[in-house]
């Protein structure tokens, strides 16, 4: 399809807007998802954009970006992802091949975004330093700014000419690339897993990986009422965990009071 | 300085609502520390009135270097501002030394909780109902999110400015068996997630004589479900436990699939 020159616009500022969301109100930072299918609804696919979203979501569980390490960029994945996958009428798996390999380059301007930050931290101090509080105040608003423009550039680059390039690569390219990328939109998931699984108290509850499989491989149950077996585990787990860490703290106080 | 308490409630949530420049001010050199600028600037403003010195050492003390998970950090950014409000500009190194030295443990809480057990948990229930075309779990996503992160980090202040740090402590044993629970939860939808959402399938089939047995629809569809998916996690997590990046697995499984594709071994 044509992308027209609104979709454009809106597409370019709801990725600036979501990097500023993801660093600083942070509630739709790690919401590939929704912000796949935002993008989708606004290019007159939403189930398109949901699915993407959901693919690159899997990828990402587990992979946090913590203490300002820079990981892939899974929302901008994904809204990527979105776009190639509308524009061109190819697979999800070409959509997300390019959406991926820009979320990893990012990463690259998100360094870069941190270095130019650093500018705007002495200015603010210098600022402050002379007094001049106003300005002070407003040198900050120079970080969202690089930010968003990290998002936004990339975002803006794949809407203008993206359909295009990748339509051109698809048509030297022999056919099991577009159904390899196929395959690798369903595996990639994986990573995500095995991510979570390094995190968690593997070791110790290992049991409760085996219920929740069971359930879904061979009873076929839905995510919401095998959530809800988990969270109430979960509940038993705690309280009896506090319990015995109320009697230990008794039982020292105990001790010191002899 | 006196002793009466400057700041109100008000002040406190305009902090809150200014630290939500959060992680925008991040920069290599004084990490968060911009942001705590221009979180604290009206508050500061108020605690040193006219004192104009004693305002700007308190600005250059909180420009230095600072870094903890943005929803819990308001718990030290708002008692040291309490700190302020009690000794002025004679608080600042002890308000340094409470920042830098708990903002670790904070961290630690903060990330297992808001940044890796909550999108863990309704990022995949988002996906597995994205997946089907129904937007609701991106949108529980978001609301949780609301509560847990942004409404956190504006109240986070307020709870640091009138109890002190000695919330940290307190929370801190019960935060270590809440996180514990949560992997339990966790685990429970990982596990169900593994055969659901990683899809691998094989065309190959075994022919003896007459008979052809495929491998896909009679062996991995009925007796072993999920098999495939439970092995390809397996890889990928010794994998990650041998510190392979994350960069190196996705590129590997676009050149495994591929290759599966070319040579016909995965479909």
């Amino acid at each position: 399809m044509q992308v027209a020159i609104w979709q454009v616009i809106v597409i370019t500022l709801i990725a600036f807007i979501y990097r500023i969301e993801r660093y600083g109100t942070q509630v739709n930072n790690y919401n590939a998802v929704l912000y796949a299918w935002i993008v989708g609804l606004i290019l007159g696919d939403g189930l398109t954009g949901l699915q993407v979203g959901s693919a690159v979501q899997l990828m990402s569980l587990g992979v946090a970006a913590i203490a300002g390490s820079s990981v892939p960029d899974y929302p901008l994945a994904a809204m990527v992802g979105t776009v190639v996958t509308i524009v061109t009428g190819q697979d999800q798996g070409v959509g997300l091949a390019v959406g991926i390999a820009v979320g990893m380059l990012g990463v690259q301007l998100d360094v870069v975004a941190k270095v130019l930050n650093g500018f705007m931290a002495r200015k603010q101090l210098a600022y402050a330093q002379a007094g001049e509080y106003d300005k002070m105040k407003r040198v900050t608003f120079l970080g969202p700014l690089f930010y968003g423009l990290t998002d936004a550039l990339p975002m803006l680059i794949v809407l203008l000419f993206g359909g295009d390039a990748v339509n051109a690569i698809l048509t030297v390219v022999p056919s099991w690339v577009t159904s390899g990328l196929s395959i690798a939109g369903g595996l990639l998931p994986v990573i995500g897993m095995a991510a979570l699984l390094s995190y968690m108290p593997l070791k110790q509850y290992a049991s409760y990986l085996v219920v929740g499989f069971a359930l879904s491989a061979y009873f076929g149950v839905g995510i919401l009422p095998i959530a809800m077996i988990g969270g109430a585990a979960a509940y038993e787990v705690y309280k009896h965990l506090t319990s015995t860490a109320v009697a230990n703290t008794a039982l020292e106080g105990g001790l010191e009071d002899e | 300085m006196s002793n009466e308490k400057k700041l109100t409630e008000a002040d406190l949530r305009r902090a809150g609502i200014r630290w939500c420049m959060s992680v925008n001010g991040y920069n290599y050199e004084t990490q968060l520390a911009p942001s705590v600028v221009f979180a604290e600037a009206e508050a500061l403003k108020k605690i040193y009135g006219d004192d104009d010195e004693a305002y700007r050492k308190s600005l250059e003390n909180a420009a230095r270097y600072f870094n903890a998970t943005p929803p819990v950090a308001g718990i030290l950014l708002g008692a040291g501002l309490a700190m302020e409000d009690q000794n002025g500009n004679d608080a600042l190194e002890a308000v340094q030394d409470l920042k830098v030295g708990l903002m670790g443990s904070i961290s630690g809480i903060g990330d297992a909780l808001i940044w890796i057990m909550i999108p863990t948990i309704f990022g995949s229930i988002a996906a597995y109902m994205g997946q089907e075309g129904n937007p609701a779990g991106a949108l529980i996503f978001m609301a949780t999110m609301f509560v847990c992160s942004l409404c956190l980090k504006v109240k986070s202040w307020s709870w640091g400015y009138n109890f002190g740090t000695q919330l940290i402590t307190t929370l801190a044993d019960k935060i270590a068996a809440l996180s514990e629970a949560m992997g339990v939860l966790g685990l429970t939808v990982v596990g169900a997630l593994i055969p659901s959402v990683v899809k691998l399938h094989t065309p190959l089939a075994i022919t003896v004589g007459e008979v052809s047995f495929s491998l896909q629809e009679q062996l991995f569809d009925k007796i072993l479900v999920g098999f495939l998916p439970v092995v390809a996690t397996v890889i990928v997590y010794r994998l990650l436990k041998k510190k392979v990046s994350t960069n190196m697995i996705i590129l590997g499984i676009i050149v495994f699939s591929l290759l599966g594709a070319a040579l016909g071994f995965l479909g």
